[in-house]
């Protein structure tokens, strides 16, 4: 008995053709996606969206220039603190983001600015004072990694190729920047100061005093100021309760969806369109439903993480509600083009988990898009999961204001439209049969 | 001035073919294989009347339905409502259709499902409100208008079906499958229904694979098959055109048929199946008062005994038979 229950279950599965994708082909899909992000094995390692300013202010030293000052002089400052900059561009890990449009010379209110509209995703302003490097990192602290990289970049590119061994080229006569062969030469002066704090750290010495020993070589100040997140309780609330929230959304829009199916298979649709009612109206009802459903339960779920979780939803009610029926809109009309695009529920069943799960992965509902390859990333942009949930990323995260949501709406709204159409046309089948 | 009154629906020469499964997508259709579904079937639905619609599987009975609803359109052929000639897209406000699934939101009360079909059919207001308290009253439901109808019986579920499709009193009624599994109670149930509506002079036509409520419950009969109208009429006339109005008569002997001294049979004038070895005897017999006692006479004198008498009565299920074969169609 139990082996012919066994066997009758190994029958069924035979004939099944969607439950044998849902059992072998599916978690081997998920695997790749996960595997693929987590080991960066489609495309490039990602790169951090850095911007670069130069804070050494040429003009405004060079008045200084005739006064007597020990400083380094202002253009040598600008250009010690350009080799640096110049230093991090060529780094394999970062990305320089020029602005909009783009500038050679961005100001550290412009740098913030990309930085909050997430244009990069940590800014660099690079100033020498007195005798030494200062870096600010203005960062953005849902990027957990970003900051820790660039520190140790900028760290690098101060204390190493860039320090003043350079000095004599770049106070050269010509003002030129110092060749490659120059900056990366050997540096007499870094290791006479290396040299020396090793000695102090031998003998126990407090390493202020080796500074103070050595006023050429003052270590380098390096300052990560959060400029996105500071004071939030909680800075990556938002980002999974969007990323969660648009992917059940999915999900219920796709059960939603599945009773078009259902009333086809028990004729309920028959006798709908035989009566006064058009698929139009019909289609046109469900949307609106899943839609209205689909913001309520958002906002049930936003809502819940203000009270347990202390996300500030009532101080961003306008970004949230757009984007929460922008969204909604878009997942309802994704449901019923699923459902149109099926013959069974049981269809409608294997291929919305498929197309979901591989949205959600790849769209930033399960793991932040930033973690991922650049080449995910811009596969990412082909699932509204992404859009979405850069949309509640700006209203939540970025605090900016409903007019900055202007490509996250319209493609969102575009996919609504595209996917209800889409629907429409595939529908056209049931009422013609 | 001679006025007639229209037929509640006239079907003319209609036809209507479907591709055949794995016979492409289309595209050159002169060469796709099609199924015939209807043949050039014609028929009338008489205002007030009650018209079993019949035929095997496969015969083209939900097509007909289908085109009759507007939920396909037909190759060619016409189609009267009523008197007005109807498209697909025409209005069917005086149409009332019951599919033979129970189309039902199993996860809605009676009353909820009553009010949302009322109002696909145009209803609103205080007369959605008078409706539905109708129907409930009529389908015997009063007091299970809150209940899910997912709890419900196969014939308390199937009474609701029916409620749905006539809620905006409609002149024509197309019935499929009104009583397919139900227990004889409900069966007999839905029947004194529809003979309320066809009091109020709806005009029914339905599709039913249980042959004695055809020929019981309704006014006439359209046999079809293959896509055609092989019979229509009155069972009555169904009978003269196919298998006549004849009883059988079939009498059990008490001993096997002899091989000679059968003589008596013979006399009788009557159309007899006798056959040596057997141990019955079958006549067909138009009168049975004036037949029968002469085949029972002509027994004893051929010197078999009475064991029994069987008196038949010809029933549409022969009729049936009759006109589309014994073959299997599926």
């Amino acid at each position: 008995m139990i082996w012919k229950v066994i066997e009758i279950h190994v029958r069924r599965l035979r004939h099944n053709r969607v439950e044998w994708l849902l059992t072998f082909v599916v978690p081997i899909a998920f695997f790749s996606v996960f595997a693929w992000i987590f080991t960066h094995g489609v495309g490039t390692t990602p790169k951090v969206k850095v911007a670069l300013v130069n804070a050494a202010d040429v003009q405004a030293a060079d008045v200084q220039a005739g006064s007597a000052d020990d400083s380094v002089p202002a253009s040598e400052a600008f250009q010690r603190c350009q080799q640096v900059l110049d230093h991090l561009a060529e780094s394999e890990g970062l990305r320089v983001m020029k602005g909009t449009p783009p500038a050679t010379g961005l100001d550290r209110k412009a740098a913030e600015t990309m930085v909050r509209r997430g244009v990069a995703t940590i800014a660099v302003v690079i100033d020498w004072e007195g005798n030494r490097f200062t870096a600010d990192l203005l960062n953005d602290s849902s990027d957990q990694v970003a900051s820790q990289v660039v520190s140790a970049l900028v760290t690098q590119a101060m204390m190493g190729d860039a320090m003043p061994s350079a000095a004599a080229p770049i106070s050269a006569k010509n003002n030129e920047p110092p060749t490659d062969t120059h900056t990366r030469q050997a540096n007499p002066e870094f290791s006479q100061f290396v040299r020396k704090v090793a000695a102090e750290s031998a003998s126990q010495s407090p390493p202020d005093a080796s500074f103070t020993a050595a006023p050429a070589f003052a270590p380098p100040q390096i300052e990560v100021v959060n400029i996105l997140g500071q004071g939030k309780s909680n800075p990556v609330i938002s980002v999974y309760a969007a990323g969660i929230a648009v992917m059940f959304l999915l999900f219920n829009a796709s059960t939603g969806g599945g009773v078009l199916l259902e009333e086809r298979e028990n004729q309920t649709l028959e006798r709908l369109l035989a009566t006064q009612m058009t698929m139009d109206q019909l289609l046109l009802g469900k949307w609106f439903y899943l839609t209205l459903l689909g913001c309520v339960q958002v906002t049930v779920m936003f809502l819940w993480a203000q009270l347990v979780f202390g996300l500030d939803l009532l101080g961003h009610l306008d970004g949230f509600a757009i984007m929460t029926m922008a969204t909604a809109a878009a997942a309802a009309s994704f449901g019923l083009f699923l459902a149109t695009l099926c013959r069974t529920r049981g269809q409608l069943g294997g291929l919305s988990v498929i197309a979901i799960l591989t949205m959600s992965a790849l769209g930033g509902s399960m793991v932040p898009r930033y973690v991922m390859s650049e080449s995910l990333q811009r596969a990412g942009l082909w699932t509204f999961n992404a859009w979405a949930l850069d949309g509640y990323d700006k209203v939540f995260w970025r605090e900016l204001p409903v007019a900055e949501l202007g490509p996250q709406l319209t493609v969102l709204m575009a996919a609504a439209f595209g996917l209800l159409v889409a629907a429409r046309v595939l529908a056209i089948r049931w009422e013609t049969a | 001035m001679i006025s007639t009154t229209p037929p509640a629906i006239s079907v003319t020469d209609l036809r209507k073919s479907y591709p055949l499964p794995g016979a492409g997508w289309g595209f050159g259709s002169q060469t796709a294989k099609q199924h015939v579904a209807l043949d050039g079937i014609t028929f009338e639905l008489r205002q007030g009347e009650r018209l079993a619609y019949l035929g095997p599987n496969g015969a083209g009975k939900t097509t007909m339905i289908r085109c009759l609803s507007g939920r396909t359109q037909a190759d060619s052929g016409t189609i009267e409502l009523m008197g007005q000639r109807v498209q697909r897209s025409s209005p069917r406000h005086m149409l009332g259709l019951v599919p033979q699934e129970i189309a039902l939101y199993v996860d809605l009360t009676t009353r909820e499902n009553l009010f949302a079909f009322g109002r696909f059919y145009g209803l609103r207001g205080s007369e959605l409100q008078r409706q539905v308290e109708w129907a409930l009253q009529w389908t015997g439901l009063a007091d299970r208008g809150d209940e899910l109808v997912g709890t419900f019986s196969g014939g308390m579920k199937r009474r609701i079906n029916l409620a749905c499709g006539v809620l905006h009193e409609p002149e024509v009624l197309l019935l499929d499958e009104p009583s397919v599994g139900v227990d004889p109670q409900s069966r007999e149930r839905i029947f004194v229904m529809l003979d309320q509506l066809s009091d109020r002079g709806t005009s029914i036509l339905l599709t039913t694979h249980h042959l004695d409520e055809a020929e019981s419950q309704c006014d006439r009969i359209v046999i079809a098959d293959h896509g055609r109208v092989v019979a229509a009429g009155t069972f009555e006339e169904l009978l003269q055109q196919t298998i006549g109005i004849d009883r059988v008569v079939r009498i059990q002997l008490d001993q096997p048929l002899r091989g000679e001294g059968n003589e008596p049979f013979a006399t009788t004038g009557l159309a007899l199946t006798v056959r040596p070895g057997e141990s019955t005897v079958t006549a067909k017999v138009s009168e049975i008062a004036v037949g029968l006692p002469r085949l029972i006479e002509a027994v004893g004198a051929a010197d078999y005994c009475v064991v029994d008498v069987e008196v038949q009565s010809p029933t549409l299920h022969h009729v049936f038979l009759h006109l589309t074969g014994r073959e299997l169609r599926d």
